[in-house]
């Protein structure tokens, strides 16, 4: 018999050691399975037949009970079952008792404090957001005029019954001062009863689909070309009115500089190329996944 | 990140709901819950806990081997190491054989009236 082989292949040596073992021990049949029947026709003594030293034995090895490749328990071969990780809304319940007259406000400064939500017990905008990132981008709106006449305000973002204030000074750390002006401003227009803000906003709004296809065109065209330099990627998950919702993957997710991304890129070119596009959060889990802090 | 110490679930399923067992992941391990009762019928509302007595990286839910899963809400109390329990309730979601929800949230930021 002319074997070919490769010593480099495993497989192909796997499978050679029962070709060679049969080789050398040619009588081996193919029905001695057990051990037992193996030991029996092996001995001498209990044989009907006598045989000779050299067709004396070892217990035979089946062929077949030599595990192949595909049999083995390779840990490999079953890869852990991946499924999409999505994000449920959270809801926020309870926060304001619902008899109330007046205007309650609650306050919540970001993590690194340069950004504060104020949740308030009315509608600002219902079903829209709106960024206004200077102060002519606030004319024909009294919320967001009276809160850029306050020191240190940089910009204010209005979504449904939130607003959330920039600040220029980024390194402090108490909000409560500037937190309690905009609570003032807030109550103030509020019960002026006049529109919060400029009705040609809505009127003007483009539809979902426009900012959609905008959207997609910014992250075709500028994002994802950036940060593909960085093996990441960022999708558009969803659109409300104006507020869209994305997810940043590949390197981009768990990266210590995501935040920076986001907000100094990824905003910046969606404001930019999109200018009616409202509000604007990541939904990624910055620490699921196999693979975070790539 | 803080250290979990154990949560409890509260899921309230819609229509459909789901024959099989709840199970969750804590950092890509997939487990069954403990002290479990109620039902995951639709209407019904099923409880369950772990003691995890580590650091969540991530903890979701998983969805059902087969078919859909509609849950209307699911309310999740954690108990961290080095702060105040807390709990987060979840808003709808639809899970099926190819996706799990997240249901781990940091501990609240501080918020004050103003």
């Amino acid at each position: 018999m002319k074997i070919r082989f490769n010593l480099f292949d495993e497989e192909c040596v796997l499978n050679l050691i029962p070709k060679v073992f049969k080789k050398i021990f040619p009588r081996i049949r193919e029905d001695e399975g057990s051990a037992e029947t193996a030991g029996k026709s092996a001995d001498p003594e209990h044989s009907d037949k006598k045989l000779s030293p050299a067709e004396i034995s070892p217990p035979a090895v089946k062929e077949e009970s030599m595990p192949s490749r595909d049999e083995d328990e390779n840990p490999f071969s079953n890869p852990p079952e991946l499924r999409r990780v999505i994000q449920a809304p959270v809801l926020i319940e309870n926060l304001f008792p619902p008899e109330s007259t007046e205007v309650l406000i609650k306050a919540q400064p970001s993590t690194n404090h340069d950004q504060c939500l104020f949740r308030i017990n009315r509608p600002v905008l219902p079903g829209y957001s709106w960024w206004f990132g200077k102060f002519e981008d606030a004319q024909g709106s009294p919320l967001a005029e009276r809160l850029f006449s306050i020191d240190g305000v940089e910009a204010v973002l209005v979504h449904e019954d939130t607003v959330t204030i920039t600040r220029l000074e980024k390194t402090g750390l108490d909000w409560k001062p500037l937190a309690g002006e905009v609570g003032t401003a807030v109550r103030e227009v509020m019960q002026q009863g006049t529109p919060l803000i400029a009705e040609k906003i809505i009127r003007e709004m483009p539809s979902e689909d426009e900012i959609r296809s905008g959207i997609q065109r910014a992250i075709d065209t500028e994002v994802n070309p950036g940060v593909a330099g960085h093996g990441g990627n960022v999708t558009l998950n969803s659109i409300k009115g104006d507020t869209i919702t994305i997810q940043m993957g590949g390197g981009c997710q768990g990266c210590s500089a995501a935040d920076v991304t986001l907000k100094q890129g990824i905003h910046r070119t969606f404001r930019e190329q999109v200018p009616f596009v409202g509000a604007i959060y990541d939904e990624t889990d910055h620490a699921a996944g196999l693979n975070p802090y790539f | 990140m803080p250290k979990l110490m154990n949560f409890k679930l509260q899921i309230e399923t819609g229509e459909p709901g789901m024959a099989g067992p709840v199970l969750f992941t804590i950092n890509n391990h997939k487990l069954p819950l403990e002290n479990i009762q109620g039902t995951t019928d639709p209407g019904g509302v099923f409880e369950g806990g772990f003691d995890v007595n580590s650091f969540a990286h991530s903890l979701t839910l998983v969805g059902p081997e087969k078919g859909q899963w509609h849950i209307r809400k699911i309310k999740v109390d954690y108990e961290c190491g080095d702060s105040a329990p807390y709990t987060v309730t979840f808003g709808e979601v639809t899970l099926d054989e190819t996706t799990e929800v997240n249901i781990w949230k940091d501990p609240p930021l501080p918020t004050f009236d103003v």
